[in-house]
C-alpha cells in the first residue's frame, strides 16, 4: 500500500514539473499584466507569453504542447477582456509557424534564434491587426502592436536565458527523481 | 539530392507540422470558433470574465505591491533631478490655490442662497467605494484595468470609475472581489459629455489613442480649444459634472486631452450613482388597456379636467445601461 501511494506521489510529482513550463507561461503572463508602468505609458509592454510560447516551441514543444498554448491564450483573453479566443488564435498561430520552422532554428546561436524571435514577433503583430480589424470591424492604429512587438524583441535574449535554465533542469529532472 | 530536398520539405513544412500535430488544428479551430460565438453573444462568457478576474486578482493583488513599489522608485529617481524646480512651481500653484479657494468659497455660499431661493430640488449624494488597481491589462485593442473591488462591496455594471483627477473609465464585468474597468480610451468606450462654456452635448469616443474624439457634435458648432469636458447624466449612467478634460484640437475631428494619466492610476474611487428618473401619473382616460386580465381599471378618482398629479416615483432603473 506504502510502495502504491509512493509511486503515485512521485507521478504526480512529475507530472506537475513536467507542467512547470505551462505554470511558469501564465506567471509570465500575469506578469505582464502587473501595474508597473515600465515604459511610462509611452509603448506597450512586452508580449511575455509569447516570448515563453516561441522558446518552448523550438526548444522543447513537448513540454508546452498545443493545448496547453491554448490554455495560455485563453487565460490571456479572460484576464485582458480580449474577445475570447482572440489570443488563444493568435499564440497557436505563432506555435504552429515556429514548429514549422523550428528545423531552422535548431543549432543555431542565440542571435540566429534572436532573430528568428524577430520575425515571429512581426508576424503576430501582422496577424493581429489583420484578425483585431475583422474582430472589431474598424480601421486599428497598427503603431502600438509594432512597438510591443519592438519592446518584446529587446527583451528575449534575457528572458530566454532563465527558460533556458528551466530547460535544462527539465531534462535531467526525470532521472532525478527516478533515482 | 534533388529526393533529399523533397523528403526535407515534407517533414519539416507548414503542411508537415499541421499533418504532425492534429491536436494544433483542432485548438485552432476551437479558438476560432469561441471567438465568431464570442463577438455574437458577447454576455455568454460575462461570468466566466468575472470568475476568471477573481482568480486572476488573487494573483495580482500580490504582483500589484512590489509592482508599485517599483513604479514609486522610478517616479522618486526621475523627481529627484527636478526637486528644486518642483518646489518652486508648487509654491507658486499654492498661492494660487489659495486665492482660488476664498473664491470658491464665496461662490458656493452665492450657489447655496440662489438654491434655496429658488428652491431647486439638491442632487442626489453619490457615494463611493475606494479600491485599488491591481493590473493594467492595457494590450494593443483592449485598454482595460483590474480593481481589488466587486459585487462584495456592490460594485455594479456600468458605475463610473475615478481617480483624483478625473473620470477614468467604467465597470464592464464585476466578479465576486474584483472588477473589470473599461478605459475612456478604450474602443469600445462611448460616453456622453458637457463641454463647458458652449454648453454642447457630445459623445466622447474611444480609439485606442490617448486622446479620445468628440462624435455627435451638432453641425456647425464652435469650440474653443481648451475648453472643460464633463460628463453627463444622459443615459442615466454617469453623475453629471465629473471632470474628463480639455478640447484639444485634432486633425479631423476635435479630441479631448484627459485629466487622468492611465498609466499612473493607482488608487480609484467607483461612483454609485442611480438617476433619479420621474415619473408621472398618466392623465385619466389614457392609460393603456390593462392586458393582464382583461379587466378593465377602476377610473382615476380625479375630476375630469383637472391637471394631473405629479407623483414623483423613484424608479430604480436597475443597472446604468453600458452605453
Amino acid at each position: 500500500m506504502f510502495e502504491v501511494l509512493q509511486i503515485g506521489f512521485f507521478w504526480l510529482l512529475q507530472q506537475l514539473w513536467r507542467a512547470l513550463p505551462l505554470f511558469v507561461t501564465l506567471a509570465m503572463m500575469l506578469v505582464s499584466m502587473a501595474p508597473m508602468n515600465l515604459m511610462q505609458g509611452v509603448v506597450l509592454g512586452p508580449d511575455l507569453a509569447l516570448i515563453a510560447i516561441f522558446f518552448w516551441a523550438i526548444h522543447g514543444p513537448e513540454f508546452l504542447p498545443p493545448w496547453a498554448v491554448f490554455v495560455v491564450g485563453l487565460a490571456q483573453d479572460f484576464a485582458t477582456g480580449s474577445p475570447v479566443g482572440f489570443c488563444a488564435v493568435m499564440y497557436l498561430f505563432a506555435y504552429g509557424f515556429t514548429l514549422s520552422q523550428r528545423v531552422f532554428f535548431r543549432g543555431r546561436t542565440g542571435v540566429g534564434v534572436w532573430l528568428g524571435f524577430a520575425i515571429i514577433a512581426v508576424l503576430m503583430a501582422v496577424g493581429s491587426w489583420v484578425l483585431g480589424t475583422f474582430v472589431y470591424a474598424r480601421w486599428l492604429p497598427p503603431g502600438e502592436l509594432f512597438g510591443q512587438a519592438a519592446v518584446s524583441v529587446i527583451f528575449y535574449p534575457l528572458l530566454a536565458r532563465v527558460l533556458l535554465l528551466l530547460r535544462r533542469a527539465l531534462t535531467t529532472a526525470p532521472e532525478t527523481l527516478r533515482g | 539530392m534533388a529526393w533529399n530536398r523533397n523528403r526535407r520539405r515534407s517533414t519539416s513544412g507548414s503542411w508537415a507540422v499541421l499533418a504532425q500535430n492534429p491536436a494544433l488544428v483542432i485548438f485552432f479551430l476551437i479558438a476560432l470558433v469561441l471567438l465568431v460565438i464570442g463577438r455574437g453573444q458577447e454576455a455568454l462568457f460575462d461570468d466566466a470574465r468575472g470568475a476568471a478576474n477573481d482568480v486572476s486578482a488573487v494573483f495580482m493583488e500580490v504582483l500589484s505591491v512590489p509592482a508599485s513599489e517599483v513604479n514609486r522608485w522610478i517616479a522618486g529617481l526621475g523627481s529627484l533631478f527636478s526637486t528644486y524646480d518642483e518646489n518652486q512651481k508648487l509654491r507658486q500653484e499654492n498661492a494660487k490655490l489659495r486665492a482660488a479657494q476664498s473664491e470658491l468659497s464665496e461662490l458656493q455660499r452665492k450657489v447655496q442662497r440662489y438654491e434655496g431661493l429658488l428652491k431647486i430640488p439638491t442632487d442626489a449624494p453619490v457615494t463611493a467605494v475606494a479600491a485599488r488597481v491591481i493590473a493594467d491589462t492595457a494590450g494593443p485593442f483592449v485598454r482595460t484595468v483590474l480593481i481589488n473591488a466587486g459585487r462584495a462591496q456592490d460594485v455594479l455594471k456600468g458605475q463610473a470609475v475615478v481617480d483624483d483627477r478625473g473620470l477614468l473609465g467604467r465597470v464592464i464585468a464585476t466578479g465576486n472581489r474584483s472588477s473589470r474597468v473599461l478605459l475612456v480610451t478604450d474602443l469600445n468606450s462611448r460616453i456622453p459629455v458637457l463641454i463647458e462654456g458652449v454648453n454642447l452635448k457630445a459623445i466622447l469616443v474611444g480609439d485606442n489613442t490617448e486622446r479620445p474624439v468628440l462624435e455627435y457634435l451638432p453641425s456647425g458648432s464652435r469650440i474653443v480649444a481648451g475648453a472643460r469636458v464633463v460628463t453627463t447624466s444622459d443615459g442615466a449612467a454617469f453623475p453629471p459634472g465629473i471632470a474628463i478634460g480639455i478640447v484639444a484640437k485634432g486633425e479631423t475631428s476635435p479630441r479631448v486631452k484627459l485629466f487622468t494619466n492611465e498609466g499612473r492610476a493607482d488608487f480609484v474611487r467607483i461612483l454609485k450613482y442611480r438617476a433619479p428618473i420621474d415619473v408621472d401619473e398618466a392623465p385619466s382616460g389614457t392609460e393603456p388597456p390593462d392586458k393582464g386580465d382583461g379587466k378593465a381599471k377602476p377610473a382615476s378618482a380625479q375630476p375630469a379636467g383637472a391637471l394631473p398629479t405629479t407623483n414623483a416615483v423613484h424608479a430604480q432603473p436597475g443597472r446604468p445601461r453600458p452605453l
